[in-house]
C-alpha cells in the first residue's frame, strides 16, 4: 500500500504524530498557527512519498481559511453562529484528518499490527483490531453479492421501500450480512486457533519496524511546534 | 502414530456427523483418505485429531485420541497446532492477514519464532511449494486457488508432523487441484502423515495408502487403492461416492424434446474496468436446454453469467429474447442466479416466508405447490440458515420458480457435495429443464456435466472457444475440453 | 465425559476475540455510513451522532448475544475510539466512544449481558460517545471559536454564541441520540427474536 518512494516512518511515530497534531489543533492560538500546522503536514506528506495529495490538502485548507475569514467579518445572525461553530470543528479536525490520510496510505496493515505488538498492547485489543482490518474489505465483497441477489429478487432498498415495507427492507439490509459475518467469525477462529493463536508466548513479527533518525526529527518538529504554540 | 481408542462423539444439538465406537491406528507417513456420505463423520474424525473436538465443538466425548504421544483432550490447542496442521475448504475465510507474506508467517509468528527464522521459513515454504510469484501480494486480489495455496503454505511453514485436510478441493478448478496434488506428493515424500476427508476422490487415487469408508459414524470398509478402483460403478454410487476415475465417466443425459431457440446473443462483449473480458460472443439457446459453462478461473465465466442475468453493467452487443432486444432491466426480471454461496440470497425467517419474500401479492397456493414439488414442505417453518447446502439450493430454485423466472444460472452448484446430493441437484436441474426453463451452469465438475448438461460452452482467452453438444458421440471432444 | 466447551470458559477466547473484531468492523461501518453524509453540512453536522447511531443497533445486539461476557462492549468502544482517532476525528469523540463502551459494558453486565433492555441501554451509552465534541463546543462556545478571531471579537457575536448554546440544540443532540440509538436497539431486538435466534447464530 505504500505510494511512491519516500521515507518510511515507524508506525509508532505515526501514532505519536497524530497525537501531537491533535494537541496542536486543540490548543491552537490562532488560525495562522493552524495554517502552519497544515503546511508542516503537507511537507511530511511530500517526504513520505505522496505528491498530489499534500498539494490538494493544502489548497483545500486555503479555501477553508479564506471562507472562515469571510464568515468572521459578517454580522451576528444565528446562521453565522452556526457556521462559525461548524468551521471551528472543521479547523480542529482538518489537520488530523489530513495527516491521517497520509499516514494510513503509507502504512501496511502488517506494520501497524507489529507496532501494536511492540507497544505491548494486550491480545484482547490486537486480535480484534487485526480481524477488523482484515474483514472490512470482505464486507464490501459480501455487500456486492447481496446487492446482486436483491436486484434479482426486485427488493432493492429505497426510501419508498422503507416506507412501504419497513420490515422487509430492514431484513434485506441486515440478515444476509449478519449471517455471513457469523459464519466468517466461526471459520476465521477455526483457521486461527488451529494455527496456534492461543499460544501464551508473545508473538513475533515477520515485518521488522525500527525507529530511525527521520522518526526522531519528525516527532521533534511537531513537539516543538506544539510547545511554541502553547507557550510562545 | 495416531491412535483412536474406542472413540464416540456426539455434537450437542446435532444428530449427524457423530462417531460411534471408532477404533483406528494410523502409522507415520501414511496417507489416509476418509470418504462417505455427508454426515458420515469424516470431518468429525479430522476434528478429533486437530483438537477442534473437544475445544471448539461442544459435545459428549468418550474414548481417547492420541497423536504422536499427545492425548488430544488433555493438550491445549496451540500445542497441538505445532504438530498437526489443518487446511480447510473455503479459501475466502481462512486467511487472517491482508498480505500473503504475513499470512504464510501467521502460524510461526504464533509460535514466537525469532524474526530471522521467520524469514527463512517463509522463503523455504514459498520455494518448496513454488508460490514465489504470490509473495508480497494483497490476498484479496488472489484467485480462490491461489488463496488455497497460501493457506497450505502457512501450514507448511509450521512444519507439522501431521497434515489434516478437510475437503480441500471443494472450491478449486482443475489446475488448482493439480497443484494441490503436487503439494501433497511433496509432503508425502517428506514422510508426513496425511489425513484427508474428501468427496472428490479422483485426484487422490495414487496418493492414498488406505481408503476408509465411513457410514453413520462407523468404519464400514477399509480399502487399498487398487481394490477401490475396481469397485463397480453401481456399488460405488450406492455408497454415495463420487467417481474414482473421471475417464470412465460417460455422458448420460436424457434427451428433451427440442424447442425453438428463444435466447440469442449477438456479438456480445463484456468489459470490467475498461478491460475487455469477453469479445464477440454469439450464440442461441432454446428453453429446456441445460448449458454448461466451463473454463479456467478468470476466463470470464462469472462475468458472463452475471451479464446474462442483467447484473453486469459494461456490456456491448445485443441480448434477444423471443426476437426482442432485452435491456438490463428486462434481463433482471427474467433471470435468476443461484450463487455459489446461496446464503447471500436468503432473507427471511422461514422457508415459507422466503418463498413469498418481496413478492407484491404472493399466492399461498403457488407457494405451497412449489414447496411440495421440491420437497421443502417438511421444512416450511425452519429458518433457511438451518438447512443443509443442498436444501438451500432447492429453496433458491423454489424462489425462482415462484418469481416466474425463465432463465436460471447455477454458479458452481456442486462444490462440496457428495454423490447423493450431486445426483439430487442433477435431478432438480432436469426437472427445471423439463418445465421449459433455460438453464446455464457454471461448473468444473465433469461428473455433474455428464449427468445434466445437453451442451457445453468453453471460454478461454477472452473468447467463446467451444460450443459442444454433449452426447456419446462427442465424449472424446468433451473429455479434451476438461483436460482429461 | 462431558467436555468443557468454549462458552463455559471464563474470559475471552480466541473465538470471542475474532467475533468481536468482525462485528466491531460492521458496527464502525454503520457509524461511518450513517454519520458521514451529515458531517460536511454546517447545519446538519450537529446531528451527526443521531445518524451515526441509526444503523448500529442490530449489529451491536447480535455481538452481545454471541459473546455474553465482560469485555466485548468495552473493546468495541475502545477499538472504535482508536479507529476514529487514527482517521483524525476530534479527540472528544474518540474518548467519548471509549468511555461509552466501558460504561455500556458495566450497564449490560448488571444482568450478565442477557437482558435485552440493558443491552439496548449499553448501545445508547456507546452512541452517546459521538456527542463528545459537541458537548465540548456547547460547554464553552466562545473559546471554541475565539482563537479564530485572534483577539478582535465582536460583542454581538459573543452574545449570539452564548444564547444559542443555552438554547435547545444541546438537548436535542443528546436526547435525539438517546432516542435514535434506543430505536435502533429496539429494531435489533426484533431482528434477534425473529431471525438470528431462530437461525441458531446466537449463544
Amino acid at each position: 500500500m505504500s505510494k511512491g518512494h519516500g521515507i518510511r516512518f515507524d508506525p509508532r511515530t505515526k501514532l505519536l504524530l497524530l497525537l501531537l497534531c491533535a494537541l496542536c489543533a486543540a490548543t491552537a492560538p490562532s488560525l495562522v498557527y493552524e495554517f502552519g500546522l497544515v503546511g508542516m503536514i503537507a511537507l511530511l506528506g511530500f517526504f513520505s512519498g505522496r505528491r498530489r495529495y499534500p498539494l490538494i490538502g493544502l489548497a483545500v485548507y486555503a479555501v477553508i481559511f479564506a471562507l472562515t475569514k469571510a464568515a468572521l467579518s459578517g454580522s451576528g445572525t444565528t446562521f453565522q453562529t452556526t457556521l462559525i461553530a461548524f468551521l471551528g470543528l472543521v479547523h480542529k479536525v482538518y489537520p488530523c484528518g489530513f495527516l491521517a490520510g497520509i499516514l494510513i496510505s503509507t502504512t501496511r496493515v502488517s506494520e501497524f499490527l507489529c507496532a501494536m505488538h511492540k507497544i505491548h498492547a494486550p491480545k484482547s485489543l490486537t486480535i480484534p483490531m487485526a480481524v477488523m482490518l482484515r474483514y472490512l474489505p470482505t464486507i464490501r465483497e459480501d455487500w456486492g453479492f447481496i446487492k446482486d441477489a436483491m436486484r434479482l429478487r426486485d427488493v432493492s432498498p429505497s426510501l419508498k421501500g422503507l416506507v412501504a415495507h419497513p420490515g422487509m427492507t430492514v431484513e434485506c439490509l441486515y440478515v444476509p450480512l449478519m449471517m455471513s459475518a457469523s459464519r466468517a467469525a466461526d471459520e476465521l477462529s477455526i483457521a486461527s486457533v488451529t494455527r496456534g493463536i492461543e499460544n501464551p508466548a508473545p508473538r513475533t513479527c515477520l515485518i521488522q519496524i525500527r525507529l530511525g533518525l527521520a522518526d526522531l526529527l519528525a516527532a521533534f518538529c511537531f513537539a516543538a511546534y506544539f510547545i511554541a504554540g502553547r507557550f510562545g | 502414530m495416531i491412535k483412536f481408542k474406542d472413540v464416540s462423539f456426539s455434537y450437542s444439538g446435532q444428530t449427524s456427523g457423530n462417531l460411534c465406537h471408532f477404533d483406528l491406528t494410523i502409522e507415520d507417513g501414511e496417507c489416509v483418505l476418509f470418504c462417505g456420505r455427508s454426515g458420515c463423520g469424516k470431518t468429525t474424525v479430522t476434528r478429533l485429531v486437530n483438537g477442534l473436538i473437544p475445544y471448539f465443538f461442544p459435545g459428549e466425548l468418550t474414548g481417547r485420541v492420541v497423536v504422536n504421544g499427545m492425548d488430544i483432550s488433555q493438550t491445549p490447542m496451540y500445542q497441538i497446532a505445532g504438530r498437526v496442521g489443518s487446511v480447510f475448504q473455503n479459501p475466502r475465510t481462512q486467511f487472517f492477514n491482508v498480505d500473503t507474506d504475513s499470512e504464510i508467517a501467521f502460524g510461526i509468528e504464533n509460535e514466537a519464532l525469532p524474526p530471522q527464522k521467520l524469514r527463512q521459513r517463509v522463503r523455504r515454504a514459498a520455494e518448496d511449494l513454488r508460490v514465489q510469484n504470490l509473495l508480497g501480494r494483497n490476498i484479496f486480489k488472489l484467485s480462490g486457488g491461489e488463496k488455497q495455496k497460501i493457506a497450505f503454505a502457512s501450514v507448511y511453514a509450521m512444519n507439522p508432523d501431521v497434515y489434516l485436510l478437510d475437503e480441500p478441493s471443494s472450491n478449486l478448478d482443475r489446475s488448482a487441484i493439480q497443484d494441490l496434488k503436487e503439494h501433497l506428493r511433496l509432503i508425502k515424500r517428506q514422510g508426513k502423515t496425511i489425513l484427508i476427508a474428501e468427496h472428490r476422490l479422483h485426484y487422490l487415487m495414487d496418493l492414498a495408502d488406505r481408503i476408509i469408508y465411513l457410514e453413520q459414524g462407523r468404519i464400514a470398509d477399509i480399502y487399498m487403492p487398487a481394490q477401490f478402483r475396481q469397485l463397480p460403478q453401481e456399488e460405488r454410487e450406492n455408497r454415495g461416492l463420487r467417481a474414482t476415475d473421471l475417464k470412465k465417466v460417460h455422458p448420460a443425459v436424457p434427451l428433451n424434446t427440442p424447442h425453438a431457440p428463444i435466447l440469442e446473443l449477438r456479438d456480445v462483449s463484456l468489459f470490467y474496468k475498461k478491460q475487455s473480458i469477453l469479445d464477440g460472443v454469439s450464440l442461441s439457446a432454446a428453453p429446456g436446454e441445460v448449458i454448461g459453462i466451463i473454463g479456467h478461473n478468470g476466463a470470464g465465466k462469472t462475468t458472463f453469467s452475471r451479464a446474462l442475468c442483467g447484473l453486469h453493467r459494461d456490456c456491448e452487443g445485443q441480448f434477444l429474447w423471443d426476437g426482442r432486444p432485452q435491456d438490463r432491466k428486462c434481463r433482471l426480471k427474467r433471470s435468476y442466479m443461484v450463487m455459489q454461496d446461496v446464503n447471500y440470497e436468503l432473507f427471511a425467517e422461514s422457508v415459507e416466508a422466503e418463498c413469498s419474500f418481496g413478492i407484491r401479492s404472493p399466492s399461498p397456493a403457488l407457494v405451497g405447490a412449489t414447496m411440495e414439488k421440491l420437497g421443502l414442505t417438511p421444512f416450511r417453518t425452519r429458518h433457511p440458515n438451518t438447512l443443509s447446502g443442498g436444501q438451500k439450493q432447492r429453496l433458491a430454485a423454489a424462489v425462482s420458480m415462484i418469481c416466474g423466472k425463465e432463465l436460471l444460472v447455477f454458479d458452481e452448484p456442486t462444490s462440496g457435495l457428495d454423490f447423493d446430493s450431486m445426483a439430487q441437484v442433477a435431478g432438480l436441474v432436469q426437472e427445471l429443464a423439463a418445465m421449459g426453463k433455460l438453464i446455464f451452469i457454471v461448473t468444473h465438475d465433469y461428473e455433474f456435466v455428464c449427468r445434466t448438461c445437453s451442451r457445453v460452452l468453453r471460454f478461454d482467452g477472452g473468447r467463446l472457444c467451444d460450443d459442444l453438444a454433449v452426447s456419446m458421440e462427442t465424449e472424446d471432444r468433451l473429455k479434451k475440453l476438461f483436460d482429461l | 465425559m462431558k467436555t468443557q466447551s468454549y462458552i463455559q470458559k471464563k474470559g475471552l477466547t480466541a473465538k470471542d476475540l475474532v467475533t468481536i473484531g468482525i462485528f466491531t468492523a460492521l458496527l464502525w461501518l454503520t457509524m461511518l455510513i450513517g454519520g458521514l453524509p451529515m458531517a460536511p453540512n454546517p447545519i446538519t453536522t450537529f446531528y451527526m451522532p443521531l445518524s451515526a447511531a441509526l444503523l448500529g443497533g442490530p449489529v451491536f445486539l447480535l455481538l452481545v448475544a454471541k459473546v455474553p461476557k465482560r469485555g466485548p462492549i468495552a473493546i468495541a468502544g475502545i477499538l472504535i475510539g482508536i479507529i476514529w482517532f487514527a482517521t483524525g476525528m476530534h479527540w472528544a469523540m474518540d474518548l467519548g466512544y471509549v468511555l461509552g463502551g466501558i460504561i455500556g459494558d458495566l450497564a449490560a453486565g448488571a444482568r450478565k449481558y442477557r437482558s435485552v433492555k440493558l443491552n439496548i441501554l449499553a448501545f445508547v451509552f456507546l452512541s452517546l460517545g459521538a456527542t463528545g465534541s459537541y458537548i465540548c463546543y456547547f460547554a464553552d462556545p466562545v473559546s471554541w471559536s475565539s482563537y479564530m478571531l485572534q483577539g478582535g471579537t465582536a460583542a454581538s457575536y459573543i452574545e449570539t454564541m452564548n444564547t444559542t448554546a443555552q438554547g435547545w440544540m444541546p438537548a436535542v443532540i443528546i436526547l435525539g441520540t438517546i432516542a435514535v440509538s434506543a430505536f435502533s436497539g429496539w429494531v435489533g431486538s426484533k431482528l434477534l427474536k425473529k431471525q438470528f435466534e431462530k437461525a441458531g447464530i446466537t449463544e
